[in-house]
């Protein structure tokens, strides 16, 4: 994660979800946890190679002749210290690693279905109370 | 024609989901849905008993998902997934078929029978996926089936709908903070190792820890999955859903819930820290341990005071599984063996004693202990079944609950936990003190006949609801009575697991193609 403002971004959709949470209205928890989990699609996607020129691995700066990598995708060398699935330090990268957008993709689908569950479980709540703080609903609180 | 047995891993998951799409187009035609999803689940019974043949006998099977090689996703069989998945296919067979005649007859052709089978996909999914991305799936599937199972309606309406739903969106917003957890801890690991397979990380984190360039983010991640696999495993601070979700769900869901559900956290702790966080684990086995011991304290204490059956049950749950969690933190070969042997009990007997309560709700016509009494007479079947739940609970012999907890409190002498092991024992009492107090309440004294006036409509004991539970009170007290093989069966687990190389080996020999 090498860009700043990204990480500053995320951290402060991290606090507006934490927030959001912590209110007594139902609504606003869900809208926290939305926000919340836009929080963690954005973190998995920095985990990747985002600028599309520098991989988001530990690798040996040391000068173990990494670059002697194959080209391939699936490059990896335990006794090199190179723990990655993608090229090695001195390859150029013209791709973002594909994983991270399929992770990406998966968690927000994911999310997706969860939140539609969630939401028409407040509506039905709030048709059988008619309210929706968290203070009147007596079993959210034991 | 091509051989069946080599895709055994694929088809315990594939099946139930594409059982659950043609139940919803099914919908219609209920005599035929549940004819079909009770044979399928015979049939998957049979099927994860094949695969834990293989396994017993070839060793660790690998199933490559569209042969992408260790880069791709991969199902693992070792004799703990497939043990678990045993587990899960029997329960959730008896299940079914005690919810022939006990879930109401409208929630059962709409959206009972496919969420069932996708909780069935998901408990088997997550027990056998051997990618950690995949796990964090398959725990979204099974959060949300049982989200919908919870809602269903029982005949009678035991339970209220307004209830359910307080629950359940408890049971949501909590275990949907987890699963964002998951995702950090998961997306840290990428970040770090770069791989998603649980093999192919725990050889780079172990290469790295043989360099000393283990980084101290590693612990915070193996937290945050202490954290994770303690809210799904309802661990102390994490428990709070339980208690509430457990009781409103009906009876063969709690038995699922309980028996089969909770038993995935404790999985998860397995597999990830005995294969992944290995290296992490001098520092964990003291916070899982002190965990357990918190677990086992306030469930047993909150247990004693409910008055409502279901809630009694889904307390001790919170405190059997700390005991579990105790065999997990004493992590020696021995503590292991007790801990599986404990959870494949505790998964019985809980289960039982979920069916148990269905029937003896129904027959009282309240949830309510105080106002039962004299059930012996009136029910002796439910009785008997509730004395020998009770009693493998609460680790009397001969019930497999004595073994169980035999074994967990020798392993703990072994290994020279004393302190742990007094505290433990205390509770272990007060699990006799509620156990036998509910007893008391509702089956001796003065016969009351609350059947009448009971606030809900009744429904008897059919051959259907008493089968499942004869079933699984014949297994407790198997357990109990010739108990090698399952002490075997666990004793060679625990090595196993304890043997990481095992499973990196059956993984990380594969190649891309």
């Amino acid at each position: 994660m090498n860009n700043t403002l990204l990480s500053l971004t995320i951290a402060i959709l991290f606090g507006i979800g934490t927030f959001l949470i912590l209110r007594r209205d139902i609504v606003r928890v869900i809208i926290g946890l939305g926000v919340l989990s836009h929080a963690v699609n954005l973190l998995i996607v920095s985990t990747g190679v985002f600028a599309g020129t520098k991989v988001p691995i530990i690798t040996d700066d040391g000068g173990h002749g990494a670059a002697e990598a194959t080209g391939t995708i699936f490059t990896d060398s335990l006794s090199q210290g190179i723990l990655a699935p993608v090229l090695a330090a001195g390859n150029h990268v013209d791709f973002v690693d594909p994983l991270v957008q399929a992770l990406v993709l998966t968690a927000i689908v994911i999310s997706l279905a969860t939140t539609a569950f969630i939401l028409i479980l407040a509506y039905r709540i709030y048709e059988e109370y008619g309210t929706t703080d968290i203070k009147e609903l007596r079993r959210l609180w034991g | 024609m091509i051989s069946l047995d080599t895709h055994l891993p694929i088809i315990l998951i594939a099946t139930p989901i594409l059982l659950a799409s043609l139940m919803v187009l099914l919908r219609k035609q209920p005599g035929i849905q549940k004819i079909l999803s009770v044979s399928v689940s015979f049939v998957m019974f049979i099927v994860s008993i094949l695969l834990l043949l293989q396994v017993w006998s070839g060793g660790i099977q690998v199933y490559e998902v569209g042969e992408w090689g260790k880069y791709g996703i991969m199902l693992v069989a070792d004799l703990l997934s497939s043990g678990m998945v045993v587990l899960t296919s029997f329960v959730s067979f008896l299940a079914l078929i005690y919810s022939l005649d006990y879930i109401e007859e409208k929630s059962l052709s709409a959206s009972y029978y496919p969420l069932f089978s996708l909780l069935v996909a998901g408990l088997n999914g997550s027990f056998l996926t051997g990618d950690i991305f995949n796990l964090f799936v398959f725990f979204e599937i099974l959060l949300l089936s049982s989200c919908g199972l919870v809602i269903a309606n029982e005949k009678g309406g035991v339970t209220k709908s307004s209830d359910k739903m307080e629950a359940t969106f408890k049971y949501l917003v909590l275990n949907m903070l987890s699963s964002i957890v998951m995702l950090i801890a998961v997306a840290s690991l990428y970040a770090t190792t770069g791989t998603l397979n649980m093999a192919d990380i725990s050889v780079k984190l172990s290469a790295m820890s043989a360099a000393g360039t283990l980084p101290w983010y590693v612990f915070a991640i193996a937290l945050m999955f202490v954290v994770v696999f303690g809210n799904k495993a309802a661990i102390f601070p994490l428990h709070y859903w339980l208690p509430d979700v457990h009781p409103t769900a009906p009876s063969p869901i709690s038995a699922m819930l309980s028996g089969v559900l909770i038993k995935v956290g404790a999985y998860g702790m397995l597999r990830v820290f005995f294969l992944i966080f290995i290296d992490t684990l001098y520092i964990f086995k003291p916070v899982i341990i002190y965990l357990a011991l918190a677990t086992i304290v306030v469930g047993a204490i909150s247990a004693v005071a409910q008055t409502d059956v279901k809630r009694l049950l889904a307390y001790s749950s919170v405190s059997q599984i700390g005991y579990v969690f105790l065999g997990i933190g004493f992590g020696s070969v021995y503590g292991l063996t007790a801990a599986l042997v404990y959870l494949v009990n505790h998964a019985f007997a809980k289960s039982m004693l979920f069916l148990t309560s269905g029937g003896i709700i129904h027959h009282a016509g309240t949830r309510d202990m105080r106002k039962m009494g004299g059930m012996v007479d009136s029910a002796p079947l439910m009785s008997m079944m509730f004395l020998v739940g009770a009693m493998s609970i609460a680790g009397l012999p001969p019930m497999g609950g004595f073994i169980a907890k035999f074994q967990l409190f020798d392993a703990g002498i072994t290994e020279k936990y004393y302190f742990e092991i007094a505290i433990a024992l205390i509770f272990a009492v007060f699990t006799l003190f509620y156990m036998f107090r509910a007893m008391l309440l509702m089956f001796w004294g003065e016969k009351r006949d609350v059947n009448e006036h009971g606030e809900y409509s009744t429904h008897g004991t059919s051959p259907l609801i008493a089968l499942p539970i004869i079933m699984l009170a014949l297994g407790v007290v198997v357990f109990g009575l010739y108990a090698e093989p399952l002490i075997a069966f666990a004793n060679a687990t625990a090595n196993q697991i304890l043997d990481p190389q095992l499973y990196i080996d059956a993984v990380m020999t594969r190649v891309v193609r």
